[in-house]
């Protein structure tokens, strides 16, 4: 425990020598001092479960639900993985592999109109003290896919799962039929996420308002099995979870979680180094090289599967139609200047655009830093002076760094070699309904696939008629579009990576993308805090954590 | 705020005389100076205020960065420098557009009346109930964000102080006596207007414009922090400070070197419009 | 004086009614899509489509704006885009907080610009009305979300005297909602100890925002108290012997009161929007956060919604200064 949280805040202020603090004026310093006494008394009481609650601070602003059939936000996701159990999951860091959840074993058998999964269930219980039967898992897969939820595209258009393709033969027992048109192995992907959470079907049906399968009443509340159970949900506040007494999953050490609220980076900063916070989502890439240095934080590193990227506009009379200019501008990137500086190296450098940690990831870096090399190539094209829109989100690219510093390094580099690059920074909805009308020229955005697979990445980047980043940069390859669909439903793992490999050096060659780096998410923690790991998903198991 | 203030008559050199013995006036005016001479020359001397050092981002004040370097190891003092254009640019400019149009539209209600002054008045209030970040926002947004919109919008959430300020003039000079005597004698509304009514308001419209210049900066630095402000690489000030934030405790240089060129700033023209109020409220001495 | 009020009540359903139709048309006139807004960046087209279908998003402008004044002649403000919520309980839940900071805003800007600028006023032209003066302006003479930070690096993180961000530790659970001001709260619920964490979570988040009207009540007091200052009767009064300090408090204050009144109203209307930075940066959830995460998701129907609370609050607080200021004044008359 920090002296400073033993101590009252009172306590604490007068201990240290005045001399030692920064130089205020002084009149200011006597009257918060004399403000400070009179509010300053012990909290002694208050910090009695300071033992088994774990803190974390962040931008937690886009969790709008807690429903796991609902939620397709990062903040919500993180949560329902604590609140619900899938079939299968992953464990750790590795997601190459899914593992057993309420499901001890599964089986795929192929059948006449494409194969079948048979899950057997443990003994589990939900929070409401009812035993989990196939016949939850059943209505949760249903609700979604009759709710059509932000993300329930992943079971009915990419699982091609319908009403009736998943039944239960008895309470332990759940089937799901697919057709040829979906990968297996893909579907065992998505079940890992919320989306596939399982509810508890009588207490859905209970606050069901006008066949709404209880979202409302999920929105805010909790039915699941996983180790934590909702307390309460402060809005814009704070969320607080409390340990889930009848759950397989046993969280022996915290026996509550609460998430703080806190957008600015720099306050997450504030908040961990006084110890009001245990763990900081948001550190950008110098605060987590400080954080490195002192003994009291520890900074974790996770790899993830985005990809932060620029998208060029390849459409007939557009700035970037030539591949020529493309190619400019992968040759004029200093990637590793970024990776190097802005992130302090909270990122990989990786020219494709598969994932690196993927099957069918291709770890080859074509493009060196040469900017004598972009001119040429821009002279060639015709376009020695071009300026284009560079349009850019506001707040944290991936990895923390600031998105307007990102921007203000590539307009450098690019101005280097001859292209002038207006900054337009947008917020996301501004952003994105441009860059779906196929109407931005130049823009940097982060990608992350929706499953962990490289098909998450090859057919929206590289299939134009996915309607995906192919579409809205304007890039039609015929030959990338039939690579990208038949790379996603081949069975053969080495035949699979072969088209793979075909697919990631034709759009690395002629493309409409720079890829910038693959993130590495930072989060800062007290040294105090044990067990605390986050996979490229994003989730953590709360119930593993434990405090000093 | 739309006091009313009383006109003053007397000459214009007993009124300078009276602002050379405020020395919160004096003060504000040698450092506005000060930042004008900075803004002028400060940009001879220096460097390309976009010029990116990686290699130095983040350093200390030191003999060759006397106020340190950015997180793009841009040299701060050459940013703070330049940005001076452009923010006192901006502060001033808002202020002029605001005050122009705000100035025509409390002059037409005042002279029209009846239902022309109702429904200017309502379109102020309106302006005036709105929470002004959000539409400044929202105007921006709309606009897209480049350093004109960000004026352009800002302009349009101050309008609304002078319509009511001038208005409040128009009404309580129309019943004064020289004015009255004038349009006996045959000058038209117009004429009444611009010969006797404005030249009475100026005094109050200073005052008031000199407050402006500050609080238009600080509100173009609010939009700058939601995103809509200037676009990097400007080095506006407000735009410097939100792009900083996020460094404040690495390189807190870096984000109080435009913060406290913004304070000098407001400080200077709210000392120079305590100097105007006080040199032009007759009663107030 | 009835007819007065009735005649400012309905002026003021006038403005609120022009509030809505300009929020409106502004909200339409961005050159962004709510649907895909409130779905994110991997929504499937059929998806965005059924999303404008459910929320009437298809349907033509006048219609939408139609839907949404019937609705809201019936209380209703409609739901909200992004959260699904019903966006007149939202503002019921979010506004209270706004309300708290704002009061203890107010508190602070009283409590240093009343006194500064009677200082000022009485040291008139001295050098400590000038800094006086100077010091006031200090704190609202920066960018607030610098300033804001600013004050949690150095009094929380730093010196550790006051608690960090939010409206109370994270450690003591909320008492149960009754009004929605913690303080209030707290009272309720007996609980002295969430009331003190509470009332601490309130000083640097009242003190960064109330730093701005300090400046300005300073300013107004100083010129309000100069102008009574040299009006005939304190001179008179002055003249007869009276002592310094009382005539200041007996007449000059007294007198003064009624400009203030006017910037008090001002004040606390354009606090009650102005707190949308300040929200941000202490995690405070008011309706200043409440807009500000809204705009930026294009939430329209929750942006009108706080655009209206807003607009509301301020009309009415100035409804209330008007009223106030004619009961003081005799000389002033309702027409």
């Amino acid at each position: 425990m920090h002296p400073a949280e033993a101590s009252t805040p009172l306590a604490s202020s007068t201990a240290r020598p005045l001399l030692s603090k920064p130089p205020l004026p002084s009149r200011l310093l006597r009257r918060s001092l004399a403000l400070a006494l009179a509010l300053s008394l012990p909290l002694a009481a208050a910090q009695s479960g300071r033992e088994s609650t774990l803190v974390l601070g962040g931008d937690f602003s886009d969790l709008i639900t807690l429903d796991p059939g609902v939620s397709y936000e990062f903040t919500g996701s993180l949560l329902a993985g604590n609140l619900y159990d899938t079939l299968v999951a992953y464990e750790g860091n590795d997601l190459t592999k899914v593992r057993p959840r309420l499901a001890t074993s599964w089986t795929v058998t192929p059948t006449a109109s494409g194969s079948r999964l048979t899950f057997k269930l443990r003994a589990a219980k939900f929070s409401t003290g009812r035993p989990v039967t196939a016949a939850d898992v059943v209505y949760s897969l249903n609700r979604v896919i009759q709710l059509k939820t932000p993300s329930s595209f992943l079971l009915t258009d990419v699982a091609n799962l319908k009403v009736g393709s998943v039944t239960a033969p008895d309470a332990k027992t759940v089937v799901m039929d697919i057709p040829k048109t979906a990968n297996p192995n893909i579907v065992l992907a998505l079940l890992t996420f919320n989306v596939a959470g399982v509810v508890d079907a009588a207490e859905a049906k209970a606050h069901e308002q006008s066949g709404d399968y209880g979202t409302a009443w999920l929105k805010d509340h909790s039915a699941g099995s996983g180790p934590f159970l909702l307390n309460r949900w402060d809005r814009s506040a704070q969320v607080a979870l409390d340990v889930n007494p009848s759950a397989w999953r046993k969280s022996p050490n915290i026996k509550r979680v609460i998430l703080r609220y806190m957008l600015e980076s720099a306050v997450q900063q504030s908040a961990l180094n006084s110890g009001e916070i245990d763990v900081a989502w948001d550190y950008t890439p110098d605060a987590f090289k400080t954080a490195l240095k002192n003994p009291k934080l520890k900074g974790l590193k996770t790899g993830t599967f985005q990809l932060q990227y620029l998208g060029m506009n390849s459409g007939k009379g557009a700035a970037f139609e030539d591949p020529r200019v493309r190619e400019a501008v992968r040759y004029a990137i200093d990637q590793d200047g970024i990776i190097k500086s802005l992130l302090q190296g909270l990122g990989r450098k990786t020219q494709t655009i598969i994932p690196i940690g993927l099957a069918g990831a291709n770890t080859a870096l074509p493009y060196s830093y040469d900017p004598a090399k972009a001119k040429a190539l821009l002279a060639a094209a015709g376009k020695s002076n071009l300026s284009v829109d560079f349009s850019i989100p506001t707040g944290s690219c991936a990895g923390g760094v600031p998105c307007q510093d990102l921007a203000a390094k590539i307009q450098s580099d690019l101005a280097k070699v001859g292209i002038k690059a207006n900054i337009k920074q947008m917020v996301s909805a501004d952003l994105y309904t441009m860059y779906r009308a196929q109407k931005a020229e130049l823009i940097m955005a982060p990608w992350s696939p929706d499953y962990a697979d490289a098909d998450g990445n090859g057919t929206p980047l590289a299939d134009f008629n996915a309607k995906s980043l192919a579409w809205r940069n304007v890039w039609q390859n015929d030959a990338a579009s039939k690579l990208a669909q038949s790379a996603a439903i081949e069975n053969d793992p080495a035949k699979r990576l072969g088209l793979y490999k075909q697919l990631t050096e034709l759009v690395a060659k002629d493309g409409p993308f720079a890829i910038l780096y693959q993130p590495y998410k930072p989060v800062v923690i007290s040294a105090s805090v044990v067990g605390f790991g986050r996979n490229a998903n994003g989730d953590v198991r709360f119930e593993k954590i434990s405090k000093k | 705020m739309t006091t009313t203030l009383p006109v003053s008559r007397r000459s214009d050199n007993a009124a300078l005389r009276k602002l050379r013995r405020n020395s919160g006036a004096m003060l504000g005016f040698v450092l506005l100076l000060l930042l004008l001479l900075a803004a002028l020359f400060g940009p001879l001397f220096l460097g390309n205020p976009g010029a990116q050092d990686l290699a130095a981002r983040l350093s200390p004040p030191s003999a060759a960065h006397w106020l340190g370097t950015d997180q793009l190891g841009r040299d701060v003092l050459t940013r703070v420098l330049s940005g001076a254009r452009i923010s006192l640019g901006l502060g001033v400019s808002v202020m002029l557009a605001s005050l122009i149009t705000g100035s025509l539209i409390g002059l037409l209600a005042g002279l029209l009346s009846g239902w022309w002054d109702e429904g200017l008045m309502r379109l102020t209030d309106i302006f005036l109930a709105f929470p002004s970040l959000i539409l400044a926002m929202a105007i921006s947004a709309a606009l897209g964000p480049n350093l004109t919109n960000v004026m352009i919008a800002v302009a349009l959430v101050s309008w609304p102080t002078y319509a009511r300020l001038i208005r409040a003039q128009v009404l309580a000079l129309r019943e004064r006596e020289f004015v009255e005597a004038a349009r006996a004698l045959g000058s038209s509304q117009g004429r009444v207007a611009l010969r006797h009514l404005l030249p009475n308001s100026l005094a109050p419209l200073l005052v008031q414009g000199s407050f402006d210049v500050g609080s238009a900066i600080l509100t173009a630095a609010g939009l700058g922090f939601i995103g809509f402000g200037a676009q990097p690489p400007t080095p506006e000030w407000g735009a410097m400070v939100s792009e900083t934030r996020n460094y404040i405790a690495q390189a807190p240089w870096a984000s109080s070197a435009p913060a406290v060129a913004i304070l000098l700033t407001v400080l200077a023209f709210n000392l120079i419009g305590d100097g105007l109020r006080d040199v032009f409220d007759p009663r107030g001495r | 004086m009835l007819i007065y009020i009735l005649r400012r009540l309905a002026l003021m359903v006038f403005v609120l009614w022009g509030v809505t139709l300009a929020a409106f048309l502004i909200s339409h006139a961005l050159p962004a899509d709510p649907a895909a807004a409130a779905l994110g960046n991997n929504a499937r087209e059929a998806q965005l489509q059924e999303f404008r279908v459910r929320n009437g998003l298809d349907k033509s402008l006048p219609v939408q704006y139609g839907v949404y004044m019937g609705r809201l002649l019936t209380g209703d403000l409609g739901t909200s885009l992004r959260t699904q919520n019903s966006i007149t309980a939202d503002l019921k839940q979010f506004f209270p907080a706004t309300l708290e900071l704002t009061l203890g805003a107010v508190v602070f800007a009283v409590l240093i610009g009343l006194p500064l600028g009677i200082l000022a006023a009485l040291q008139h032209g001295k050098a400590l009305d000038l800094l006086a003066r100077i010091f006031a302006l200090l704190g609202g003479a920066t960018p607030v979300y610098w300033l804001a930070i600013l004050a949690l690096n150095v009094f929380h993180e730093r010196l550790g005297w006051l608690p960090g961000p939010g409206r109370l530790d994270a450690y003591s659970l909320a008492p149960p909602v009754h009004s929605g001001l913690m303080t209030v709260d707290a009272v309720l619920a007996r609980d002295p100890q969430v009331l003190v964490d509470g009332l601490r979570h309130l000083i640097l988040p009242g003190l960064v925002l109330g730093a701005f009207s300090a400046a300005l009540l300073t300013r107004m007091t100083r010129s309000a108290l100069l102008e009574v200052l040299s009006q005939d009767y304190i001179r008179t009064a002055r003249a007869k012997g009276l002592k310094g300090s009382r005539v200041i408090w007996r007449h000059a204050l007294k007198n003064a009161a009624l400009p203030l009144l006017t910037v008090f109203g001002s004040l606390f209307g354009s606090l009650l929007t102005g707190a949308v930075l300040t929200e941000t940066i202490f995690s405070w959830p008011g309706i200043g956060s409440y807009a500000t995460t809204s705009a930026i998701s294009l939430d329209f129907p929750a942006v009108m919604g706080v655009t209206l609370v807003a607009g509301l609050a301020y009309s009415l607080v100035n409804l209330i200064v008007d009223l106030a200021y004619a009961s003081f004044d005799p000389r002033i008359s309702f027409s």
